[in-house]
């Protein structure tokens, strides 16, 4: 099924557009959409480690906008946003 | 009463007047304006501007909670806030957040102020992208975001 991936912060670096789209197994979990972002940066982007780090350091939100933890089970085709560590104001 | 909104900086800029305007009432005796601006200097690098991004339903939804949890932490209930953040490209001196606060004591007014901006610091999905006088851009190193719920 396919995901939609939201960038915002320092993960907008990771496409030109606002987002990126995954084909994943049904009930991925987060942990496991994790993984197959890093695989994304290192074929993508020769492994940057500062791309890793910022999926590392990252949570992720519903599209119901709520916080997700690692253990969330993607069920269905819907929009997840990354939230890199955040410092407004 | 709690007045929030991100502003595409596209379109309007923030405004220290409208907060007054909203925050103003004979029931309150004390109000707090603080904005935040854009600063020309960062740890030794001379900033021309910064570009703001923001997840704008968390942020509001975290405003609200913020503003909500004012009851129950400080105990003030009789308030009126007003919160904006800007999104978009901003230049040096533009401001970034306002936050107004009109309370009955000025005690109150001064700690609900500082509560809600270091809140918004920890909490809302906000992110800083500086830009420098050579050229070069960064996004800022912010604080992880905390798990709310499995």
């Amino acid at each position: 099924m396919k995901i939609t991936l939201e960038l915002f912060g320092a993960s907008r670096d990771f496409s030109k557009n606002d987002y990126l789209e995954f084909e994943i197994n049904d009930q991925t979990s987060i942990k496991g959409f994790k993984e197959i972002l890093s695989t994304f940066i290192d074929k993508k982007f020769k492994g940057n480690v500062d791309f890793k780090k910022i999926i590392e350091s990252s949570a992720f939100c519903s599209e119901k906008n709520e916080i997700i933890s690692d253990n969330y089970k993607i069920l269905k085709e819907q929009k997840i946003g990354i939230i890199p560590p955040i410092g407004g104001g | 009463m709690l007045h929030t909104k991100v502003i595409d900086i596209k379109e309007k800029k923030l405004s220290i007047t409208e907060a007054e305007s909203f925050i103003s009432s004979f029931d309150f005796g004390a109000s707090i304006f603080f904005s935040g601006t854009v600063r020309n200097q960062n740890d030794n690098k001379n900033v021309t501007g910064i570009t703001y991004d923001s997840h704008d339903a968390l942020v509001i939804k975290s405003f609200e909670e913020i503003y909500n949890e004012a009851d129950q932490k400080l105990n003030i209930k009789d308030k009126t806030v007003f919160i904006e953040h800007a999104k978009g490209y901003l230049n040096l001196g533009e401001i970034s957040i306002i936050i107004a606060v009109a309370c009955k004591h000025r005690d109150q007014a001064y700690v609900l102020s500082r509560y809600i901006i270091e809140e918004i610091k920890k909490r809302s999905p906000i992110w800083k992208k500086e830009h420098y006088s050579n050229n070069e851009s960064n996004w800022l190193k912010g604080n992880p975001i905390l798990y709310e719920k499995n």
